[in-house]
């Protein structure tokens, strides 16, 4: 069996500014990507039900695809066909109504319009689960969330401080984990993944990644002896495994829970896919040039 | 004895691990009582087993940190009164007293549980009453709140479990929790039931009384004989023996039975066969009578029975006999009604009204959640494996590869015994838990290979010196990781607490137990030390 390595990259052919440049641009795109959409669709990320109110429902059905919109008196928001499952799934999403009863009422006109997949009702219910949220809900969800991560991030920022004591490594691992955040948001914006309990989960799953790398890599550069250059390369063999093989494993995941149509653990795994890969590029070339800034001074090119 | 000291961490894991084989596959090993199903001690949650989840505000307002001198009942009485609401729906919590929680430890606290009362109404009664705050200062509507206080959720909680453990609900139970506004709610969770029905369970107060209606002075009088306080048992429904309806037999306490027997006497209906009074027209409809005398059986306000007494009983209660043996019973239309009135007795009135127009409702069937077991399992295996595949074809060496997947689950099968001891319902979000820590285990055992065979280890001190600077890494790491999760393991975002509970406590594990474990074994593997 071959084992792979990870490639040593001559870090000497480039400068500070060359390395930190591409990093910061992509961070640069994505803040304008993320308040471009803040400023046409009033959020800067898609946002799904959980926080602005609605009603999901999984039906198991033998009605068409193309035929499941008519059964109900409102325009569902989605349709989704869930993969992976004996009998034909969807899942379909509606926008609040401001009707607390509008769960139960499409629920009822699932029963009553869609066709059940076996003659016994009580073998393959057409409304498979149902999940609705009042927009009270929603916004007290959207508050928490936002509380939530802005409490995760300042703590691992003063985390990081506390670590390292000095400021430009602190500050290179706070730019890069921010950035971990805004890249696969702005994305995620992009492509329409909407922002979900599990793509928040994702994203706090996402601080604790990202500063691994970051850790790692201003430890070995800072706190052991060797050189710069040297020490690079062996955090950099550790470094890169790490985020690759939880790539893989999120990567995979992400696969096989969207054909299985297990939303929370899909979405989980896409951002992280996204987070990780934007890792790479920060913990390696913006937090590296920092750093080598920091210790070096700046390197002719 | 040498070998077994300087792997110690090797012998904890070991043993932990069969204590968790122990309580996940020995039947009844389990600290926790709830219903286990499937060859584990592991309890599903609504998502794994299916079922319905409301999560609902309380209806009311709260006027807080107040200096009430009198007796509550009086407030309560005047309060009520002068809003023009029944009393059930005002009440005074002293939040000095212990056991108590109305955010503050000062005061009393006083509580409005209708939709039809504005929080200027609430100050001018309390104003009139000469209530004013601690401080001395006037009560302004900035002192009201727009939610009743913590203390009304707890009782809230406990009153709907009652009433779910009433109705013969297994494993249904109700909890509060609370956003990070500070807003609170009831979580009532129901497996196997539809949320039409969970949602006509909670839709009323369920305050069942008997009253007596007669004609009075000038127009019609009613009065409450009995109320939930006034009963010591309850038995199940049964037809009642002379018309087509049922009835719910219960005992009254010695005090309610006087009270029962004195107020029917002084109305007069024991007497010149007025308990044969009751209209047809009242019985037949179930409505208030007009005219004559009637008991009423009324629920929320509904009545839902309206019948006569047999002369005997009547002659009982007129010699003053009844209370020695106080047996009577509320009477329903069918069978249902009756037993949502056995319940509603049993349970007692809810504290307040949920607000269920805010309500979040999420629902499942088992078969769809078997399915998502199922595929969760699934899931995770192929990510293991994507992960045993990856360290494999990097270390191109099985010896380092195998040990560090093998330790890697080690702490899944750790996290799974302490959810079977404990009882914690797993749910989807606590197997995306199981993921990161996985994940994030991996990462740090990847760092200790790394560190401890980047060049020929020679000796165990060498070893130790490295393993330990590898360590300073992986404790910074998981440092941040409990930091970045905490918010979310005591903030009530729905999935996401359980999510962030088994990320820690994973986390913990491997860092305290599985992590420096896997250090052992690969020092042996690679010094050849035993």
């Amino acid at each position: 069996m071959s084992k792979f390595e990870v490639p040593e990259v001559d870090y000497e052919r480039y400068s500070n500014r060359q390395l930190a440049a591409i990093p910061l641009v992509l961070l640069a795109v994505a803040l304008v990507v993320l308040a471009a959409l803040w400023v046409t669709t009033g959020t800067p990320v898609p946002l799904g039900i959980d926080f602005t109110g609605g009603t999901e429902l999984t039906v198991q059905t033998d009605t068409p695809r193309g035929e499941l919109a008519a059964a109900f008196d409102v325009q569902p928001a989605n349709i989704q066909a869930a993969a992976g499952t004996a009998e034909p799934q969807y899942i379909v999403t509606f926008a609040d109504t401001g009707d607390s009863t509008n769960g139960s009422i499409l629920a009822e006109q699932a029963r009553a319009n869609l066709e059940p997949t076996c003659s016994d009702v009580e073998e393959c219910a057409v409304v498979q689960s149902r999940q609705s949220t009042t927009p009270r809900f929603a916004s007290s969800a959207q508050n928490t969330a936002l509380v939530g991560i802005t409490i995760a991030f300042a703590g691992m920022s003063v985390l990081a401080f506390a670590l390292f004591r000095s400021f430009v490594p602190s500050v290179a691992i706070v730019i890069s984990a921010f950035s971990d955040i805004a890249i696969p948001l702005a994305i995620m914006g992009l492509v329409g993944i909407n922002l979900s309990l599990g793509t928040v989960a994702a994203l706090l799953m996402l601080i604790g990644y990202s500063v691994d790398s970051d850790i790692l890599l201003n430890n070995h550069i800072l706190r052991r002896e060797g050189g710069f250059y040297e020490s690079t390369a062996r955090a950099m063999r550790t470094g890169v495994t790490m985020t690759l093989t939880s790539l893989s494993a999120m990567a995979v995941m992400a696969v096989t829970a969207w054909l299985f149509g297990i939303e929370l653990m899909a979405s989980i795994g896409i951002v992280l896919v996204l987070g990780l890969a934007t890792d790479l590029l920060n913990t390696y070339m913006l937090n590296l040039s920092l750093l080598r800034w920091y210790k070096l001074g700046e390197v002719g090119n | 004895m040498a070998d077994l000291r300087s792997n110690w961490r090797v012998v904890l894991l070991v043993v932990m691990l069969s204590l968790s084989a122990i309580v996940l596959f020995v039947p009844s090993a389990t600290l926790s009582e709830g219903e286990v199903t499937g060859p584990t001690n592991l309890q599903y949650g609504l998502e794994l087993n299916g079922g319905t989840r409301i999560r609902t505000p309380v209806t009311g307002m709260s006027a807080t940190q107040l200096d009430v001198q009198r007796a509550d009942d009086d407030v309560v009485r005047n309060v009520s009164e002068s809003l023009g609401v029944p009393s059930l729906d005002v009440a005074v919590r002293d939040c000095t007293a212990s056991n108590v929680d109305c955010r503050t430890e000062e005061g009393h606290v006083v509580e409005v549980f209708n939709d039809s009362v504005t929080a200027e109404q609430l100050v001018d009664v309390l104003r009139a009453q000469g209530i004013a705050r601690i401080d001395g200062s006037q009560v302004t509507t900035e002192h009201v709140r727009d939610d009743p206080s913590p203390e009304t959720y707890a009782r809230m909680a406990s009153s709907i479990q009652s009433k779910l453990d009433a109705t013969g609900l297994s494993g249904g139970t109700a909890t509060v929790a609370s956003a990070a506004n500070g807003q609170r709610y009831v979580v009532v969770e129901a497996p196997n039931r539809e949320p039409e029905a969970l949602v006509e369970l909670l839709d009323e107060r369920g305050l069942v009384q008997l009253t007596v209606r007669y004609p009075g002075n000038e127009s019609m009088q009613e009065d409450v004989l009995v109320d939930a306080n006034g009963i010591r048992t309850v038995d199940p429904p049964r037809r009642s023996e002379a018309g087509s309806g049922w009835e719910v037999p219960v005992k009254l306490t010695e005090q309610g039975g006087t009270r029962f027997q004195n107020i029917l006497n002084s109305v007069g209906f024991t007497s010149d066969r007025n308990y044969q009074s009751c209209p047809a027209n009242a019985t037949a409809t179930r409505t208030r009578n007009d005219d004559g005398y009637c008991l009423l059986t009324v629920v929320n306000g509904d009545v839902k029975g309206a019948f006569s007494m047999d002369g005997r009983l009547a002659q009982t209660i007129r010699s003053e006999q009844f209370a020695n043996d106080p047996r009577f019973f509320f009477t329903a239309g069918n069978q249902s009604e009756a037993q949502r009135i056995q319940t509603n007795i049993e349970a007692g009135a809810l504290p307040a009204p949920l607000d269920l127009d805010q309500r979040q409702t999420f629902t499942l069937e088992g078969a769809l959640a078997d399915q998502f077991k199922l595929n969760a399992l699934i899931t995770a295996i192929v990510a293991v494996l994507a992960v045993s595949f990856t360290v494999y074809i990097r270390y191109g060496n099985a010896t380092v590869a195998a040990p560090m997947v093998v330790t890697a689950l080690s702490e899944v099968a750790l996290l799974l015994g302490f959810a079977s001891i404990v009882g914690l319902p797993l749910d989807l979000s606590h197997i995306a838990g199981f993921i990161a820590v996985i994940g994030t285990g991996v990462d740090d055992l990847i760092i200790i290979a790394d560190e401890v065979m980047a060049e020929k280890v020679s000796s165990q001190r060498v070893f130790q010196s490295r393993f330990r600077k590898a360590f300073w890494v992986i404790g910074a790491a998981a440092a941040t990781t409990i930091v970045a999760m905490s918010p979310l393991a005591v903030l009530s975002l729905g999935d996401l607490r359980g999510f962030a509970i088994i990320t820690i406590l994973g986390v913990l594990i491997g860092v305290l137990v599985t992590r420096p474990a896997y250090g052992d074994i690969l020092r042996a593997l690679v010094t050849g030390d035993k």
